[in-house]
């Protein structure tokens, strides 16, 4: 089989981050070509690239053996390369057939001439390849399976014959993941070249036609899955088990926080959160590895005091359930949250560095009486804070928090969230999008904050992070805690519980 | 297709790029030096003041008069001044509860019907005689101040429970309260000596004092509701809440934000001050209450506060300007025999034009090279 599109030697960096280097990659018309991978590989960076999104900073781009470069996604879209992105980007108020007019090429006729023609050719192609749908039917009305089949329409009709699916499966039950990589197949089968990215096993081993492994922004080895066992696959996917880096486990202190059977409400036949036990030791750092999607979210958001919808029981030490705390208290119990979303939950950006900082503890007066905010002292201590937790970039402690770059922003949340000495510290993704400069210093805070007695919940889908930073470790699946590991522990078998109980 | 074109072009290619064919980038503006946004704010001014000018002449003002109509006469006079300011006084209030409210993000258009039960409440306590009279105007102003609050309660519970619009629901609570005061001053509250639909005029000790020099103890209030409203967001703990609610709603709940205490306690604060602008126009301006009292408020009152930027500071001078076009128009009128309209026109005019200064404010027109060079 001839190749239809190739990688070779692509490198790309994000703000001094290599996401990318040194990566290769061929799929071939008439194949399923999985491309498998942890997060933060750098699947979905090589498949923009491909895509025409983002432009690599070294490498080339080969179609049907031909070099070319894409300046954008219009220009791999007359190259018939068609990406279905994880995140649906479809207007909602819109009908299908709307929609997917939006993507083609501007033809002549009237509009409501081009839509019935639009209409036309949907139901066709979904005849052709046995999807069903209504293309009158508003987009905002459609199950998620729905919406991923008019993602995929769209791209066919816009021409694609190299067609990029990202993480297809993770929002679709079962059966219906099965029935969508099966027409997937049958579209290879007549001759096109379909990218496969994910993190299943079970998908790869039973769809794909050859599988590439990437790790840390690397293409390992592009193999045939029916060669290769699982257990191999996933050996490839994780890495070698690195010796552990010095981690000198401190004695951990009594259960500060359990949560027992801590369920979200049902929708669809679903719980998002399916009765998670767990408990926080001081002293100590729980991790939780897991795919992403798989209710680390939810979780974060019940216990941090956002709004989610739960039952079940999260109990305090000393104060019963923290549901019932408001922020003040949260406070006043000396919590710290460290949310995933940076500007979405804990910075605002509009407003100044210090009054991001003295948020943190104006609540308790210690930035003068209601009636007077000393913004003097709130600014001096803003800037001892940016010191000690070297915050940089930061010219003056007024310039806007927007202004500060992910790493830094980060350690200023944790400036703001540690100045009380905390005693339980809730971090999500602490470290994603940051270098690794950035990284090992939020660690360090986490550890240290361990080491003062805090209980310490690290929910990150990076399973180094988990595995350099807790003593123990529960595997988060379909909203439960499916495994449990204690320091050192083995990271193949993390990586089969991940991937098992999907 | 520009080589070809560059292939058939003369070779001795003009100096001077040719005005089509320059390219333009409209970007955005981080931040700007705060004189320069008043510089912008005053050319911006005075293009339509320009504009209003060229009308007016066209008009058959002479222009020679102009100047001396509109700029001396209307703040250089003691009379005109003490009617600029006069007249400032509800419109700053209204202007400043505006500010307040978009500031909880929480679109206050029922400033008029908030104004309508102030002015009713005020004129109840007259009619009943509650209390001595020593505490009439006193026990007046407090009732005006509940009753605009209340009038500003239920949209605002209905928006944080049920998440009914603001927008619709405050807006129609405004109808609601002007076919109430219709109801009253033709009905039960009629003036009894001359049947007019207004209320019987308040006694003396139940209007507004003038202070001193003929100035009405509105403008001293005003000062006061503006520096009461800078206290409330530039220097008490609140103000903080506030920016943050304002600039993200999730933010401040995730941060510990009473979001749910700031809005309500603002949006009533919004409420209060419109009834205090309307017991103002009716015991300071009106002597009683009338059944169009109102008018015109509620809008100057929005697009004050978004000409300031819902600063309210900013509020208090937007709302003198306000005043002396008011005031300004009113002598043109008289003098001129310009028509109300044209004087609504003039002041459309430089509303747009401080309006539209904003774009330029926040964006930066930067050449950027031409298409051939």
């Amino acid at each position: 089989m001839p190749n239809a599109l190739q990688l070779t030697g692509v490198s790309k960096s994000f703000d001094g981050f290599k996401a990318l280097s040194d990566a290769s990659f061929t799929v071939k018309w008439g194949e399923v070509h999985a491309l498998l991978g942890e997060n933060g590989a750098g699947k979905s960076s090589l498949m923009n690239i491909a895509a025409g999104l983002y432009a690599p900073e070294t490498g080339e781009l080969l179609i049907d053996d031909n070099k070319v470069q894409l300046k954008g996604p219009a220009d791999a879209a007359r190259e018939r390369i068609g990406m279905v992105h994880q995140h649906f980007k479809l207007v909602k108020p819109f009908s299908v057939a709307e929609n997917i007019l939006l993507g083609l090429p501007r033809s002549d006729g009237s509009h409501r001439k081009r839509l019935r023609e639009t209409e036309r050719l949907i139901a066709e192609k979904a005849e052709q390849i046995g999807f069903s749908i209504d293309p009158k039917k508003t987009v905002a009305d459609l199950s998620i399976a729905e919406q991923q089949r008019v993602e995929i329409l769209k791209v066919l009709l816009a021409g694609a014959k190299i067609l990029i699916l990202d993480e297809p499966t993770a929002v679709l039950t079962d059966q219906e993941g099965e029935r969508l990589l099966s027409t997937v197949q049958g579209l290879a089968r007549q001759g096109a070249a379909v990218i496969l990215v994910t993190h299943r096993m079970a998908d790869v081993k039973r769809f794909a036609d050859r599988v590439t492994v990437m790790r840390g922004g690397r293409t390992v080895e592009t193999l045939d899955p029916q060669q290769v066992s699982i257990a191999d696959l996933v050996k490839l996917t994780v890495g070698e088990s690195l010796p552990a880096p010095a981690h000198a486990r401190s004695e951990p202190g009594p259960a500060l926080l359990s949560v027992r059977g801590l369920k979200s409400p049902e929708i669809g036949g679903r719980r998002i959160l399916d009765g998670i036990d767990l408990s926080l030791r001081g002293g100590e750092i729980y991790g939780i590895a897991g795919v992403g999607g798989n209710g680390q979210s939810e979780l974060a958001n019940v216990l941090m005091g956002l709004p989610e919808p739960s039952e079940g029981e999260i109990a305090l030490e000393g104060f019963g359930d923290l549901r019932t705390a408001d922020m003040d208290q949260r406070r006043d119990l000396r919590i710290a949250a460290i949310p995933a979303d940076r500007y979405g939950l804990a910075l605002a950006g509009g407003l100044s560095i210090a009054e991001n900082f003295a948020i943190g503890q104006v609540h308790s007066g210690r930035y003068g009486p209601f009636w007077l905010l000393r913004e003097g002292r709130a600014r001096e201590e803003t800037q001892a804070a940016v010191e000690r937790f070297d915050v940089q970039g930061v010219r003056n402690v007024r310039q806007k928090a927007a202004l500060l770059s992910g790493g830094n922003a980060q350690k200023l949340v944790i400036a703001r969230e540690f100045s009380r000495e905390p005693r339980i510290v809730l971090a999500h993704s602490p470290s994603r999008g940051l270098d690794v400069r950035a990284g090992a210093a939020v660690h360090q805070r986490l550890l240290a904050a361990r080491d003062s007695g805090a209980a310490v919940l690290l929910i990150s889908e990076d399973l180094d992070e988990v595995l350099a930073l807790a003593d123990r470790i529960g595997v988060m699946s379909a909203g439960k805690i499916v495994a449990e590991f204690e320091r050192p522990a083995d990271r193949q078998a993390i990586g089969k519980a991940m991937v098992d109980h999907v | 297709m520009s080589e070809l074109s560059n292939a058939t072009r003369p070779t001795s290619a003009p100096k001077r790029q040719p005005l089509t064919s320059r390219r333009y980038a409209l970007e955005i503006r981080q931040q700007m030096a705060w004189h320069w946004q008043a510089l912008i704010l005053a050319v911006s001014l005075i293009f339509g003041l320009g504009i209003s000018a060229a009308i007016l002449i066209a008009a058959g003002v002479p222009g020679g008069e102009l100047l001396d109509e509109f700029v001396i006469l209307t703040l250089f006079d003691a009379q005109s001044l003490r009617a600029v300011l006069f007249q400032a006084a509800p419109i700053v209030m209204v202007g400043i509860a505006g500010c307040l409210a978009f500031r909880a993000r929480f679109w206050n258009l029922g400033l008029e019907g908030q104004m309508i039960w102030g002015g009713i409440a005020a004129t109840a306590i007259s009619l009943f005689e509650v209390g001595p009279e020593s505490t009439r105007l006193a026990l007046m102003f407090v009732a005006a101040t509940l009753a605009g609050l209340a009038w500003a309660l239920a949209p605002v519970l209905l928006k944080l429970n049920l998440k009914v619009n603001e927008i619709i629901s405050t807006l129609m609570l405004n109808y609601i309260a002007a076919n109430f005061l219709l109801h009253l001053v033709y009905g039960a509250w009629k003036d009894p000596k001359d049947s007019f639909p207004y209320s019987p005029q308040y006694r003396a000790f139940e209007r507004l004092p003038e202070m001193f020099d003929g100035y009405s103890m509105a403008i001293p209030l005003a000062v006061l509701v503006a520096l009461f409203a800078w206290w409330f967001v530039g220097v008490c703990r609140a103000g903080l809440y506030l920016r943050f609610v304002d600039a993200n709603p999730r933010v401040a709940d995730a941060v510990g934000v009473p979001v749910r205490k700031v809005i309500v306690g603002t949006v009533l604060l919004s409420g209060g001050l419109a009834g205090i602008a309307g017991f103002v126009v009716a015991a300071g301006q009106e002597g009683r209450l009338t059944q169009a009292f109102y008018q015109g408020y509620g809008f100057s009152g929005i697009l004050i506060a978004f000409l300031a930027r819902n600063n309210p500071l900013a509020a208090t001078i937007v709302a003198l300007l306000v005043a002396t076009l008011f005031v300004a128009g009113r002598n043109l009128q008289v003098f001129y025999q310009i028509p109300f309209s044209m004087v609504q026109l003039i002041q459309a005019l430089i509303v747009i034009c401080v309006a539209s200064s904003d774009f330029f404010i926040r964006h930066r027109i930067r050449r950027i090279a031409g298409r051939e060079s």
